[in-house]
Formats: C-alpha cells, sequence, structure tokens
C-alpha cells in the first residue's frame, strides 16, 4: 500500500521528509506492525490513530530506533535510517515524548532539558571538567536555551524542581520541551494530551501549533482523544492490527467506513 | 595532636586512599553501572608501581625519589586506562547484577594471574617497596592532592554536559538515549576513568603499605567498597568519600571501644576482628533503609540553605 506524496499547503510538490516503506514488525507470532507504508512531508502535522494495540507506538519505536523492524526501511531527509542506534537517530533531528512519560525523574526540570541539548554541544570530558572557556560559554548557552524553553512550555517558574514532583501534565509539557531542546526537525509525539483535563488539552493543541509554526517542525502526532487529532492534524493515518486501514485529511477519514467500523465507531 | 598523628598515621593515610578508591566504584555508578572492577585495577596499579620501584628503576640509597612514584602513578594510569578500554567495552553490554558478576570475575582472574606469574613475585608477592618518605604520615602529600583532585574532578565532572549524559543513563537509559546520549560511549567512558583512578590509587598504595600481593585489591575490597558507597551515598560524590573516611575509621574506633573493658569477651573478640560481617550488614541496611546512601544531595540542598541563612 503506498500513498503518493502529498501536496503542501503552497501547492507546491512537497518534499517527503520521512518515508515508511514497507514495515513490518513482528514479537514471536504477533504482527505488530503489517507492512505499513506511508510519507511525511515536511512541515506536515501528520496524526496516527487507532484502537489500543494497533500498532502506534511500536510504529513511533521503529522510527526512533527503539525497536529495529523485521522487514522494510526508514528513510529520513533521503538517507537510510533502518537500524541505526537511537542516539544516531536522535543526533539526525528526530526527538520523542512517550506515551508513559520517561523524563530523569530525580533531575530538576532544567537538567532535563539541559541533557537533550547533548546532541547540539560538543565538550568533552577534559575540556567540561577544566572549565575551558569554549565549554563554559556553552554550558551557559545550554542553560539560557533550555531555561527558554521550560517558559515556552509555561514551566519557567519551576527550573529547580524534580521533575518527578510535576503534575503528570506538567510532566507531559516538560518532556515536549525536553525534545525541543534537541532542535528536531521531526517531532514524534505519543499521546501528549494522556492524562490532562480539556483546558490543559487546549492549551496543549495551542502549545503544539506554535512550536510548529515557530520552529518549521514536522509532527507526528500519536492521539486517542479524536477531536483534537481532527483538529490539527493535516492528514491521519489509521492504524488497526497493525494495518494501515486509512490514510488522508481528517474530513476524509472520518468518512472512511473503515475507519467507522475499525475505530470511530462508537463516537461517529 | 601530633601524638594522635603519629598514633594514627597508618589509619589517616588509609582513610584518604579509600575515599579515593569510593570514588572509583561511584564513576561507572554515575552512569547506573554498579561495577566492582576497581580492587582489579588496584591490585595492577599497585604492580606497575611495585615492579618498576624494585626491578626496572635503580636509585642509590636514601628515600626513593618522589618524582619516580608519580611516574608510576602515570604509568599505572595508562595501564589500567586502557585495560579499562579492554574490558569496559565488552563488559559494558551486560546490564545490573550481570556487569557486577562479571567485574568480580574479572577481579578475581587478576588476582589468579597475579598468583602465578614470576614478575608478580607469585604467593610470596612484592617487598620491601622503596619508601619516598621517612614515615608514613608524610603520604599524606601524595594521598590528599590526589583525594582533592578526585574530588573536584567528579564535582566539576557533574555540572558538565559529559556528567549530566552519566546521569542521564542512571535515571533512564532508553531516554537518554532517544535524546541522543550514546549508552556504550558513556558508560565505556566512566569505567575507563575509574580504571585511571584505581591504578593511580594502586601505585600509592604499593609504596605506602610497602608489600604487594595477591591479597591486595580482592574481592574483600570488592564489598568495603560497595559498603563505602552504598552507606555513604550513590547520588553525589560526597557521598562516597564521607563512607570510605568513616567507614575505614569505624574498625579502629569499634577496636577503641573493645578495649575499653567491661564488656563481654564474645562482644570485644567481635568488635576487634567482625569488620566484614559488620560492612554486611551495612550494606543490608543501607540498602533497605537509605536506598540513596546517608548523603543525598536533597541534604546537601538542605545543609547549603541552612548555612545561607544563619541565625534567622
Amino acid at each position: 500500500m503506498s500513498v503518493a506524496p502529498a501536496v503542501a499547503p503552497g501547492g507546491a510538490p512537497a518534499l517527503d521528509l520521512l518515508e515508511v516503506d514497507d514495515v513490518t514488525c513482528t514479537f514471536g507470532g504477533v504482527v505488530a506492525v503489517n507492512a505499513v507504508s506511508f510519507r511525511v512531508p515536511r512541515g506536515e502535522l501528520f496524526g496516527l490513530i487507532g484502537p489500543n494495540g494497533a500498532g502506534k507506538t511500536t510504529l513511533f519505536n521503529i522510527v526512533t530506533g527503539l525497536t529495529a523492524p523485521s522487514a522494510g526501511h526508514l528513510r529520513y531527509q533521503d538517507e537510510d535510517i533502518t537500524g541505526l542506534p537511537p542516539h544516531r537517530i536522535a543526533s539526525r533531528g528526530i526527538a520523542r515524548t512517550f506515551q508513559n512519560v520517561r523524563l530523569f525523574g530525580e533531575l530538576s526540570a532544567l537538567e532535563n532539558v539541559m541533557i537533550a541539548r547533548h546532541v547540539r554541544t560538543r565538550s568533552g570530558l577534559v575540556s567540561g571538567v577544566l572549565g575551558m572557556g569554549s565549554a563554559r560559554r556553552e554550558e551557559q548557552a545550554t542553560r539560557e536555551r533550555a531555561a527558554a524553553l521550560l517558559a515556552l512550555v509555561g514551566l519557567a517558574d519551576r527550573p529547580e524542581e524534580r521533575a518527578r514532583n510535576f503534575s503528570y501534565g506538567d510532566q507531559r509539557r516538560l518532556e515536549i520541551a525536553r525534545a525541543l531542546a534537541l532542535e528536531p526537525e521531526l517531532l514524534l509525539l505519543d499521546e501528549p494530551a494522556a492524562g490532562m483535563n480539556p483546558g490543559e488539552k487546549r492549551a496543549l493543541s495551542d502549545l503544539i501549533r506554535s512550536v510548529r509554526s515557530r520552529l518549521g517542525l514536522t509532527i507526528l502526532l500519536i492521539e486517542h482523544h479524536v477531536p483534537l487529532v481532527m483538529d490539527l492534524c493535516d492528514r491521519i493515518a489509521v492504524l488497526n492490527f497493525g494495518q494501515l486501514i486509512a490514510l488522508g485529511p481528517p474530513a476524509e477519514v472520518r468518512k472512511s467506513p473503515a475507519v467507522i467500523e475499525a475505530y470511530l465507531g462508537d463516537e461517529a | 595532636m601530633a601524638t594522635f598523628l603519629a598514633t594514627y598515621d597508618f589509619l589517616l593515610v588509609s582513610m584518604v586512599l579509600a575515599a579515593v578508591l569510593a570514588l572509583t566504584l561511584y564513576l561507572p555508578l554515575m552512569a547506573g553501572q554498579l561495577s566492582v572492577a576497581s580492587p582489579g585495577f588496584y591490585a595492577l596499579g599497585g604492580y606497575i608501581a611495585a615492579i618498576l620501584s624494585t626491578k626496572v628503576f635503580h636509585p642509590g640509597p636514601g628515600l626513593y625519589p618522589i618524582q619516580l612514584v608519580l611516574v608510576e602513578m602515570v604509568a599505572a594510569a595508562v595501564v589500567s586506562g586502557i585495560l579499562g578500554l579492554v574490558v569496559g567495552l565488552p563488559a559494558l553490554r551486560l546490564r545490573g547484577i550481570f556487569l557486577a558478576l562479571a567485574t568480580i570475575a574479572f577481579v578475581q582472574i587478576l588476582g589468579v594471574v597475579a598468583l602465578n606469574l614470576q614478575v608478580t613475585g607469585g604467593a610470596i608477592g612484592i617487598f620491601g617497596i622503596p619508601q619516598p618518605f621517612s614515615n608514613q604520615l608524610s603520604y599524606m602529600w601524595v594521598a590528599l592532592p590526589l583525594l582533592l583532585l578526585s574530588m573536584l574532578f567528579v564535582a566539576r565532572l557533574e555540572r558538565s554536559r559529559t556528567g549530566r549524559a552519566l546521569v542521564a543513563l542512571r535515571e533512564d537509559e532508553l531516554a537518554a538515549a532517544a535524546m541522543g546520549v550514546s549508552p556504550t560511549y558513556y558508560k565505556v567512558l566512566a569505567f575507563t576513568t575509574s580504571a585511571v583512578l584505581a591504578g593511580m590509587v594502586g601505585a600509592v598504595s604499593a609504596h605506602f603499605i610497602n608489600t604487594w600481593n595477591s591479597r591486595q585489591g580482592t574481592f574483600d575490597t570488592s564489598v568495603n567498597l560497595m559498603a563505602f558507597v552504598l552507606v555513604g551515598g550513590s547520588r553525589t560524590f560526597v557521598g562516597p568519600v564521607v563512607g570510605g573516611l568513616v567507614l575505614t575509621a569505624l574498625p579502629e574506633a569499634l577496636r577503641g571501644i573493645a578495649d575499653v573493658g567491661g564488656l563481654p569477651g564474645w562482644l570485644a573478640q567481635f568488635l576487634r576482628d567482625g569488620r566484614l560481617i559488620i560492612f554486611g550488614v551495612l550494606i543490608a541496611l543501607g540498602t533497605v533503609f537509605f536506598p540513596q546512601g546517608l548523603i543525598t544531595p536533597g541534604l546537601l540542598r538542605h545543609l547549603g540553605r541552612r548555612r545561607r541563612v544563619p541565625h534567622s
């Protein structure tokens, strides 16, 4: 199943940033992701929905290198990234958040974000310990950048608070700040609105929209909250039992009989 | 004061060296890796110093030149670092308790090798290692700067990009990798740095103890070091340093209590000779009741605040 490249809002043919080509992933006898193919053009906000166990998070893990696909290929910026270890994929500009928040719990909010500046900074063991000029300047810049990102997600008032002490919704926003610190071109958000109240969800939508336009990001979004996805995304892919059963703009996907049957049935 | 220093000269230097050794266990632990390989590198460093000073360098009579001790320390650091790299690359693919077991095996293997080689003096070891100082207390001139520099090193490391990468691995290896931190690179870096430092401590200790054999740097040392770090604290470098200082002095203090008299014979005996039992119990109790050790970053922050607002 291959999908023709979408056309960017401007009308010009879009460049694909990410290309998922016939990716399959099996765990023992279970086929978690089954021959899934799609392309995400630069600048798109791409939604990934589907019932629990449909393979959405597995697909995220494959794109970020945490899980190796059993078959198929991934191309990012026209380069094959299949099978690269996670830190190499991250250093190419793919950042993510996790479905079950994975912050560095014992560390402060600021430190959490500073750690993700890793691939954008250079100082090593010796220069860092000796506090050479370049390392000191870099450290200062890292700190300022991290503080700015905390402000961007609305956590500027508690930089020294330990990550595990934040509320669930704040932890999710802190994770977004941490992912943004990597200066990604492609951002993967795994259920960013989970556990948020309606007000927080609205604020999150605004945040996602604003970082996307301000930083020129391409975003892949897994979300269960259908109104949020429909409202936010340019295109939506629907997975069910590891298979891609629909792909297109929200209005189209909403009308697809396969989707209504598999997923939206009770909502429609 | 002078009598105190003269009476406890050996103990005081031992405490300082133990604190440095505790830091060698702390370094891989910063990255979440429980490795007890340091005693192996400590033993190796000791043999390098012992062999160089008794068989290679032939200084004249009188005190052994201190510059040569520094040369030995550098040699021990280089060789330990290389071995650390060679052992660390495969060993650090193991996680948790498997890494601990592999490093215990490494220490055992080095011990057996030392016991059976000609150059290490077999079971007898190497004795009559020349002395750079006329009394034991003077070893402080080497041991104390070594401790202070190591502490400075780790303290600054904790606030650097490299240190943050290590701590990120400890907190959540998967998330750290997804943020671009290479787990293998930083684990091996911490392990190798630890090996370098342990080798240097060994080189100093060989002179200090005067004899070096396969009883130095064994599994017993591993248990001691674990007690230093687990009881002292594993989340800030202050913990292992305090643990090393205090727990090395503890047996002497207990012996002092035993000698006071009036205690039942078995208790006095236990206080004198039960060091490993007491350390074992402390490790067990410590991990249950103080999983982060006695000295935690939170405690240090608290003390820091108290100091900043006195008399309020």
